[in-house]
């Protein structure tokens, strides 16, 4: 995935001078044809992030698109301040982009595991979050951006992540129907929803006709999509690889929760539980501590859907 | 009248309106107001900045940031002063609803660059700022104003590290050396000193200076940037905080103190008559 957003913004940049890709040290296999090439628009601000975002903010604001790419809690949290201010605050275009949304460093410990990045960006004023599931989603969404001059954060995978086999369009700030189904939704986020939609499966098997939805931004949130859905579903799940507070279950639940009607439908929230893991192993494994794989939510699923 | 005596008399007509503006509003900050005001004058008012009042959107303006925002009071009155707005907008500061706070804003006031508050933010902006002007072979410079005490946020040494490796010799560095924080002596709380070897170190000319003095400020503010084309410049300006109104001066308490109506009379006097 980060291949496709460091080759999208590299090839807008070849046609227009403004477009500026800076890295906290970050990105070593993929950078060698903006050094080679594009030297004028590449900045290596070494480890040192804050001082990384306040150029992007003052380059912004000399009329430059500006694209900063680090590992995504070095890049939202050690330099938070400096993107409420000079970023968000002043409300400017540069896109921060996270590597190694959830556990994709998995086994390098929760220095590295993004589980708070879309809690605290969310606080934040003017941002906006785009959270793609797929390689392709990665490129409209960067491309997007690309013709943007707003705030933005990009959460994306670490690597490796399968494409899908053939295109399918993405209506940016919408969510996307992937899987079609009428009792129940699941609402997910980036590269776990491939286990939303093989929880999906299993649910079918058992006669469960469940719809899963992929959110791709977070933030502005397709409120509209959540409303419709609560009104016309018995239960509403979401799924996300980030800690239950402050993501995008509790996004999703407080739409639901306004809505002005007396019966709710059922809902619950998979995501990682309020504490750091000890534990290291592969992201399959970390999901795992806490049940975030098809089987597990599949079978809370159908627990809570039989007893209602 | 000697430039010098100009300036000296745009700047106590500056103090006066800070003080008039913190003692209407109730708010803080005299002293660091005070601090800087000198600075400002050679800056704004010596014609050191290459900038158009008229059109303040210029694209090849010379930028200012005020990076210890809270002294913003003066630079408010400063722009006034040097025509960017009518003086009366200053009457807004302190009100309900008004866009002039306690802290510079973007987009607030005509000639305000950039939003601060809080601190070590200001010379990473300016050098994205410098960065693209040297990429648009633009010839403006970017001043960052900085106070001692902020030069304890570490933001500011990744900056000052870059900027030397980098050789942004179209950015200039000025630091507000009043010795004074919060509560209490810099040189007590949280030393900076060597700061001009520390400086210098990362690849910087420093030169010191008398931050009142204006016969110094428009010589070496103003400087040709060819001895040092090589390297961004830093000027450690000496200055004392609440300067001007004496029995204010040197005391660590007006940083956040609000004057009583007995203080404030004491202060319009001490700081006498514009002649």
């Amino acid at each position: 995935m980060r291949f496709e957003v460091i080759r999208t913004i590299y090839e807008a940049a070849l046609l227009d001078p403004r477009v500026i890709f800076m890295t906290g040290d970050l990105g070593h296999a993929h950078l060698e044809d903006y050094k080679q090439n594009l030297p004028k628009q590449y900045i290596n601000v070494g480890i040192a992030e804050q001082n990384m975002v306040g150029i992007a903010a003052g380059l912004a604001l000399s009329g430059h698109r500006v694209f900063v790419y680090s590992i995504a809690p070095f890049i939202t949290m050690r330099c938070y301040e400096q993107i409420k201010v000079d970023v968000c605050y002043q409300n400017i275009g540069v896109v921060v982009i996270g590597v190694g949304a959830g556990y994709a460093y998995s086994t390098c410990g929760c220095t590295h595991h993004a589980i708070e990045d879309i809690a605290v960006m969310r606080a934040l004023p003017n941002m906006r979050i785009y959270s793609p599931s797929s390689p392709l989603e990665a490129r409209v969404i960067t491309k997007y951006l690309l013709s943007q001059s707003h705030p933005a954060y990009l959460r994306i995978g670490k690597g490796g992540e399968p494409s899908p086999t053939k295109e399918y369009p993405i209506e940016i700030n919408k969510g996307l129907v992937i899987n079609p189904g009428d009792d129940i939704t699941i609402f997910s986020t980036g590269t776990i929803i491939s286990e939303a939609l093989r929880a999906a499966k299993i649910l079918e098997q058992n006669e469960i006709s469940t719809e899963v939805v992929n959110i791709h931004t977070i933030k502005p949130l397709d409120v509209e999509l959540i409303r419709n859905r609560a009104e016309d579903r018995n239960a509403i799940f979401v799924l996300e690889e980030h800690n239950i507070m402050g993501g995008l279950g509790e996004s999703i639940a407080r739409v639901i929760c306004e809505l002005e009607r007396k019966r709710k439908p059922i809902f619950r929230c998979f995501g990682v539980p309020d504490q750091y893991n000890h534990r290291a192993g592969s992201q399959e494994f970390m999901r795992g501590c806490y049940g975030l794989n098809a089987n597990d939510i599949a079978k809370e699923i159908m627990r809570l859907y039989k007893a209602a | 009248m000697t430039e010098t005596d100009r300036l000296a008399k745009q700047a106590k007509i500056i103090r006066h309106l800070v003080l008039d503006m913190i003692y209407r509003a109730k708010s803080a900050h005299l002293g660091c107001a005070l601090s800087i005001v000198d600075i400002l004058a050679a800056l704004y008012l010596g014609d050191i900045l290459k900038i158009d009042p008229t059109y303040p959107g210029w694209e090849n303006r010379d930028k200012f940031i005020l990076s210890k925002g809270h002294a913003c009071v003066a630079l408010y009155a400063t722009l006034a002063m040097k025509g960017f707005f009518p003086i009366d907008i200053l009457g807004e500061y302190g009100t309900d609803g008004t866009s002039i706070g306690d802290h510079n804003t973007l987009g607030s006031l005509p000639g305000i660059e950039t939003t601060n508050g809080s601190l070590g933010h200001g010379l990473p902006i300016g050098i994205g700022m410098a960065l693209a002007a040297k990429k648009a072979h633009r010839s403006s410079r970017v001043f960052v104003l900085v106070g001692d005490g902020e030069l304890q946020e570490g933001s500011n040494w990744e900056a000052l590290m870059f900027a030397g490796f980098h050789k942004l010799n179209n950015l200039v560095l000025i630091v507000d050396n009043n010795n004074l924080e919060t509560v209490g002596n810099t040189s007590k709380i949280l030393s900076l000193e060597p700061l001009d070897k520390k400086i210098e170190s990362f690849g910087w000319v420093v030169k010191t200076i008398d931050g009142h003095s204006f016969r110094q400020m428009t010589r070496d503010l103003s400087f040709n940037f060819r001895p040092y084309e090589e390297k961004p410049f830093a000027v450690i300006a000496n200055t004392t905080k609440s300067k001007g109104i004496p029995f204010m001066e040197g005391d660590y308490i007006w940083h956040g103190k609000i004057p009583s109506p007995q203080e404030y009379e004491r202060a319009k006097k001490e700081l006498g008559e514009v002649v």
